[in-house]
């Protein structure tokens, strides 16, 4: 720790708590609180990266989370910032893209011809000879500098959290400390969030007297009820309605707040600009507040002989703590006196010699500029602000704020620390007001009656101007250099842009990819527009600037994932499937039983005695009100008004368009009672499309719609001994074919359970009853079938064994058998379509595919070679022409053979016709359409038995 | 031909010449007074009304054309998209089409003398569930009848093309196999923009930005002009290749479009070391990826579930998307994303596009893209130029008509219910 200074006394580090860690493989050590890049320049290291472009080496430009120099590999995380990453012990750090090593990066051949690879090079190049345009792309991405994604890296998922404060403070300098405090006082909630690692902004190492006043407010901060504060941790992004993102980062586990306020305040401060001249990326030229972070923060040593080229008092202040500090100021530059300028540094592997106007050259391994400042408006332009360029300070300042974001501190104006403080709390004490206002508005639209708080009728509060202070503008030197670090762009590099035509700021962004790189313009992007400006020979307010999107900072994928995972449903039944050994089948967000060991063997079961499918994830939707009639009639293509109580109807829901959305039954239970089942993957498709019409078409009907997919378990009994079984365990429900017959509903108690319902239904074309049973008692009711129908050879199929069944039924499955144009005529369910109804959804379109008839159909196919099961999605084709498609296709167990359904050009859909379905080998294969849908039992005597 | 000129060439020795005697290039394209008339006037200056132009000028020799961007070249869609091309479309007509449109990118680097950067890296369609799997192969079929190079492969061939992919049974919804499309790819959109416009200014076409059109003169069922912020512009031909904004465009000309718009996100990563050579999509996690030659990887997702015609991300966006990446690829998740954005996709009825004649005379549509405009933009910039050349609507695009809408005759690629890119 050769450079480390003396005790400072606004010193973050613990010297009793030393680190070691890993730098490319060396052993380094730090003390807590030192971040990776002091810790290392502590002991002397000035090299960090390479560049993207040339590989030029890089050194510390700002040390701090805007550093585009210091991104670096910690363990399995890539594109780390060293100049915020705390030390910890065992951590390993290492450089990145380098090859072979940091110090002798072979890749840094690339500055020998690196006065071609002017901006947009390769759109100008590598275009022949044509075969060797991969490698050329091979070679191009091998240059990247960033870090290494490795295959082990464990997953991290934090919880996010939701945050409700009154007012959320994004930034925890001196304005933003004094806003926090003040809003509290009237009353607010408030969450005050700094990037650093502490509060306090520029106060903690810009001045000694300032440390006072500094610990003052931090005491005031955390005896303040109602802040809670949040250090390392970063606003990300405010998005419509003050939804706001907060990454908390927490080392290497972030975690993602999302806060919604009343009042936002950003205090995000300024953003010390580079200054471009030749050199000015050499390991050694910094910025002001980099060097004073450096010495006042981890008490370290920038340099040993220091030139220091000053614009405003930031360069003042740096002189005299490189002074204290017992760095040799050598020569002060300073640029608000006439004459006085920096031409270029130079050096190899650091700055070795600073060249000033005349020809005059000083030794020195230390440049410090201060040539103004950015202002941090992201957040603002996020709501909507568009900053205004002010030449006087040379700055870009906040245009108008929507009422609920204020902003304060440096990205407003500038003053003594007492003058923040005021303007801070002022702004504190109306984000308050604002915020119990809102809160006071919300209340009083919710039914409970909340009396309004006092506080948030009173006046606006006064706040004071906050003038921005005159700086020269101050933009580059007499030679050119680097605009854009992390990207290597050069002013020349965008005066070279704007001349070939790329002369708007979002072309020159475009083309030169200045701002585009990880730190996403903070730092350069008014150097940008001010190059750019000059080019163009417009002023710098006339080009603006390009827009600034979310995240302000970089979140981490893991953070915005967090721990959020689809949920898996399970039926009441499925510990029992698993225990069976039932192959699970991942079905949407359910998991279901696709057989228990040999579907055909269920199929054949089903058919000659009973069989119980577990159907629990069927949609299910309670109708209540004196409308659902109306909503069926519109919802459903056929006709409702009629169904008596007792009774089950098939129906088929529509589009606009006439496409099949879903299909499935609805029985009528009560004079004011309905029952909807949807398909399992419709549920909340139809859920959906019930509720838009209701609540935007429909919104005075009297209609109670309750979702219940989860509040009854369902069962399928199915097979010519359904009925006796049922016999055995339903009571107050007579079963018999006159008194229970075919597509009718009953409630009552099965095995015991109250409030059953039963539908004679199904899907398998067997005499079948559907039990719906309160989802509690579904394990109950399935194995007291099972136990007491052993006799009858009852046993359980699963959604294989149905898909079959439906399958030699005819019965199509929507989305499968028909597609995202599928027409009701089309998929054979004209049937059902009652044109003379006055209105339905997708009757325009229905009406006209009747009269005009369908360009498709859904047809039966049997392959001409019985033991044919031609693959689902095979082509049906004529000659070269795509005539149709099989989309469902399955051996029959039943009758021993292939058979399919098939949507067809309407001119093939006739019975008899002959088809040529290819196969997967190339061959056709000869098929012909079926008379009747069902292949097993046209006439549906078993259903009805 | 007053209009044409001679550029300097783009090549690796003009680069180095170019360096060494320190001349500026001559502008990609040039600054021109609005004339008082056009012999073609095409709005939008994005990928399709540049290429458009272009082929205009180059196939069909028509050079006194306008091209009217009420922004900058590429301002919308063409520079908001995540660049990726393929031809693995579901219907014959769709096959065929998009089929022609990366043969016209293979060779747009020497049409243009522009290096696009297409990159032919496999386009890899993950399917999830036993549904996705057959439409895949549906897929497959069609495209195999059509000769293109199209596969259904399974997880060892998915873990041998995409390593980082995550194909084990621990995702909630494990991957079960893809569709395979080698030809697929990734092109440098902006590049695109610019080569076309290069191109067709060097051939003696008009490009005007900043330059709104603000009516369109129809006198007796024919255009007759075009007012723009600029100035007044008489022309017999108005092309209308916005997108975003194509029905309001249209409604100028009194030609009402069937269509809806919506914003599609997406965002990008910092760059990382190449560990993806793919493009990766998952129709059941809604989502697109790929990783660009600078290490960045950029994610799209399907278009959101709402009309508006706000370009501002929103969160619930970034977060949805990062959980669906880290399902596929779980190795990611300290990468971080640095910017999000979205763009504006001009939906209709049947997904497909609309391009050729409308009830004007004189006004014509390449509008209504979708999510596809980027793959489509040579073809249809080219067919829409034989169109206009012609006045005979070419094969290509004939089942994309305006009119099919009053016919009944959708085109079938909503069939593929899934995000498609």
């Amino acid at each position: 720790m050769a450079h480390r200074m003396p005790v400072q006394p606004g010193e973050v580090i613990d010297r009793s708590d030393i680190r070691r860690f890993l730098w490319n493989g060396k052993p380094v050590s730090g003390f807590a609180g030192d971040t990776v890049a002091s810790a290392l320049a502590a002991s002397g290291v000035s090299i960090f990266s390479r560049s993207f472009k040339y590989h030029r080496p890089r050194g510390i430009l700002t040390a701090d989370h805007h550093d585009p120099n210091l991104f670096v590999q910690v363990g399995d995380e890539p594109n780390v910032g060293a100049g915020h990453r705390l030390v910890e012990d065992g951590m390993v750090v290492d450089a990145q893209g380098v090859w072979p090593s940091l110090r002798f990066d072979l890749r840094s051949a690339n500055r020998l011809v690196g006065r071609f690879l002017t901006p947009g090079f390769y759109y100008k190049t590598f275009m022949r000879p044509r075969p060797l345009r991969p490698l050329y792309q091979r070679v191009l991405r091998r240059f990247g500098v960033g870090g290494t994604v490795s295959d082990h890296a464990t997953p991290v998922h934090p919880e996010k959290r939701y945050a409700h404060p009154d007012v959320l403070v994004a930034g925890g300098g001196p304005a933003g400390m004094a806003a926090a405090i003040a809003a509290a006082g009237t009353g607010a909630r408030v969450l005050l969030v700094e990037e650093s690692h502490q509060l306090g902004g520029h106060l903690r190492y810009t001045g000694d007297e300032t440390l006072g006043l500094l610990a003052e407010l931090r005491e005031e901060v955390a005896a303040t009820d109602g802040i809670e504060v949040l250090t390392d941790a970063v606003v990300t992004g405010r998005y419509d309605h003050n939804w706001v993102a907060v990454v908390n980062r927490n080392g290497a586990r972030e975690q993602l707040i999302k806060a919604r306020v009343k009042c936002l305040v950003v205090a995000a401060g300024k953003i010390e600009r580079p200054y471009v001249f030749a050199g000015n990326d050499l390991p050694g030229v910094m910025l002001s507040g980099a060097a004073l972070r450096l010495m006042n923060l981890w008490a370290v040593a920038p340099g040993s002989r220091a030139v220091v080229v000053a614009a405003n008092d930031s360069g003042d202040a740096v002189v005299e703590h490189l002074e204290r500090g017992g760095v040799e100021v050598v020569e002060t530059v300073d640029l608000r006196t006439p004459g006085r300028r920096l031409v270029r540094a130079r050096g190899r592997q650091r700055v070795a010699e600073v060249e000033i106007a005349d020809g005059q050259t000083v030794e020195a391994d230390l440049l410090v500029t201060a040539v103004g400042w950015t202002t941090a408006t992201s957040l603002l332009n996020m709501a909507g602000d568009l900053p205004v360029y002010h030449p006087p300070a040379a700055r870009f300042l906040p245009g108008s704020l929507p009422d609920d974001v204020l902003a304060t501190g440096g990205i407003v104006g500038d003053g003594s620390p007492d003058q923040i403080i005021t303007h801070g709390r002022a702004v504190g004490i109306e984000a308050g007001r604002r915020a119990l206002r809102r809160a006071s508005d919300w209340a009083q639209s919710t039914p409970r009656a909340v009396s309004p708080s006092p506080l948030a009728a009173g006046e606006p509060a006064e706040i004071p101007h906050l003038e921005p202070a005159a700086h020269p503008e101050i933009f580059a030197g007499p030679t050119d250099g680097f605009v854009d670090f992390s990207e290597d762009i050069r002013g020349k590099d965008l005066a070279l842009a704007a001349s070939e035509g790329y002369d708007s700021i979002e072309l020159s962004k475009r083309y030169t990819t200045a701002t585009m790189g990880p730190i996403q313009g903070k730092l350069e992007a008014v150097n940008a527009v001010a190059m750019h400006a000059e080019a163009t020979g417009a002023t710098i307010a006339e080009t603006g600037t390009t827009t600034w999107r979310p995240p302000y900072a970089p979140v981490t994928l893991g953070a915005l994932a967090g721990s959020d995972d689809d949920p898996i449903r399970r039926s009441p039944m499925h510990d029992w499937h698993v225990e069976r050994g039932a192959t699970p089948l991942i079905a949407g967000q359910w998991i279901r039983p696709d057989h228990y060991g040999d579907p055909s063997a269920e199929v054949r079961n089903t058919r000659s005695n009973v069989g119980l499918i577990d159907v629990s994830p069927l949609g299910k939707i309670d109708l209540r009100g004196a409308d659902v009639p109306k909503l069926l009639e519109f919802v459903l293509i056929n006709r409702w008004s009629k169904l008596a109580v007792g009774r089950v109807r098939y129906g088929a829901m529509c589009a606009e368009d006439g496409v099949v959305l879903d299909d499935g039954v609805t029985a009528r239970l009560a004079e004011d009672r309905y029952y909807m089942t949807t398909t399992s993957s419709g549920a909340g498709r139809v859920w959906n499309w019930l509720d838009e019409w209701l609540q935007t078409s429909f919104p005075g009907w009297d209609v109670l719609m309750t979702a219940v997919t989860d509040g009854y378990a369902a069962i399928n009994v199915a097979g010519p001994a359904s009925r006796r079984l049922l016999e055995r365990l339903v009571e107050g429900v007579d079963l018999s074919r006159h008194a229970f017959g075919y597509m009718h509903a009953r409630s009552g108690m099965v095995a015991g359970v109250a409030d059953c319902i039963l539908l004679r239904t199904g899907f398998t074309g067997e005499l079948s009853f559907e039990l719906h049973v309160p989802a509690g008692h579904g394990l109950h009711v399935w194995t007291s079938l099972l136990d007491t129908g052993a006799d009858l050879g009852v046993a359980p199929f699963g959604v294989e064994a149905q898909r079959i069944m439906r399958l030699e039924k005819g019965h199509l499955i929507v989305g499968q058998d028909t597609d995202g144009l599928t027409k009701a005529h089309a998929a054979a369910l004209g049937w059902a379509v009652k044109a003379d109804k006055p209105d339905f959804a997708g009757r325009p379109e229905l009406v006209w595919e009747g009269a005009s008839g369908p360009d498709r159909m859904l047809v039966s196919v049997q392959p001409a070679d019985p033991q044919l099961v031609p693959p689902e999605a095979s082509q049906i084709v004529d000659g070269a022409a795509i005539v149709g498609r099989i989309t469902s296709s399955r051996m029959s167990p039943t009758l021993e053979r292939g058979v399919c359904l098939a949507l067809v050009d309407a001119a093939l859909a006739q019975p008899g016709t002959s088809l040529a379905i290819r196969l997967p080998d190339g061959t056709n294969a000869a098929a012909h359409v079926m008379e009747h849908h069902a292949h097993f039992d046209p006439e549906g005597e078993r259903a009805r038995g | 031909m007053k209009n044409r000129r001679r550029i300097a060439k783009y090549s690796a020795l003009s680069l180095i010449k170019q360096s060494v005697t320190g001349r500026r290039w001559s502008r990609a394209w040039r600054h021109h007074d609005l004339q008082a008339s056009y012999d073609v006037v095409i709005i939008g200056g994005g990928v399709h009304g540049l290429a458009t132009a272009y082929y205009l000028a180059r196939n069909h020799g028509i050079t006194n054309v306008a091209v009217i961007e009420k922004s900058y070249i590429g301002s919308g869609g063409s520079g908001r998209n995540t660049a990726i091309v393929r031809s693995n479309y579901l219907t014959p007509e769709g096959s065929a089409f998009y089929d022609r449109s990366l043969e016209l990118y293979e060779r747009l680097a020497d049409d243009l003398n522009f290096n696009v950067m297409f990159e032919k890296r496999g386009h890899m369609t993950l399917a999830h569930n036993d549904s996705s799997l057959r439409t895949m192969q549906w897929r497959a079929e069609v495209n195999k009848l059509a000769g293109i190079d199209s596969d259904v492969i399974g997880t060892h061939d998915i873990k041998r093309l995409a390593p980082a992919i995550d194909v084990s049974d621990r995702p909630r919804y494990p991957i079960l196999g893809a569709l395979w499309h080698p030809p697929g790819g990734i092109v440098r959109h902006d590049a695109v923009v610019w080569g076309y416009a290069r191109a067709a200014d060097s051939l003696g076409v008009h490009i005007h930005q900043q330059t709104e059109v603000t009516a369109i003169d129809v006198a007796g069922g024919r255009v007759t002009g075009v007012v723009t912020t600029g100035g007044r512009i008489s022309t017999p031909v108005v092309v209308n290749c916005t997108a975003g904004w194509s029905t309001l465009v249209s409604n100028l000309a009194g030609v009402r479009l069937p269509i809806t718009t919506r914003p599609l996100q997406a965002a990008v990563t910092e760059a990382v070391q190449p560990i993806l050579n793919p493009v990766v999509v998952s129709g059941s996690l809604h989502v697109y990826l790929s990783q660009t030659a600078r290490g960045e990887f950029v994610f799209g997702a399907s278009v959101d579930p709402f009309s508006a015609y706000s370009t501002r991300g929103s969160l619930e966006f970034a977060e949805g998307l990062a959980g669906h990446v880290l399902e596929l690829m779980p190795s990611l998740s300290h990468v971080r994303m640095v910017r999000q954005w979205s763009g504006l996709c001009d939906m209709t009825p049947d997904f497909g596009p609309i391009i050729g004649m409308t009830p004007v005379a004189g006004f014509y549509v390449d509008v209504g893209w979708g999510t596809y405009g980027f793959k489509g933009a040579p073809v249809a910039g080219e067919q829409t130029a034989q169109l206009l050349a012609t006045g005979v609507v070419p094969e290509l695009i004939a089942p994309f008509s305006l009119d099919r809408f009053e016919r009944g005759d959708l085109t079938a690629e909503k069939g593929a219910a899934a995000v498609g890119h």
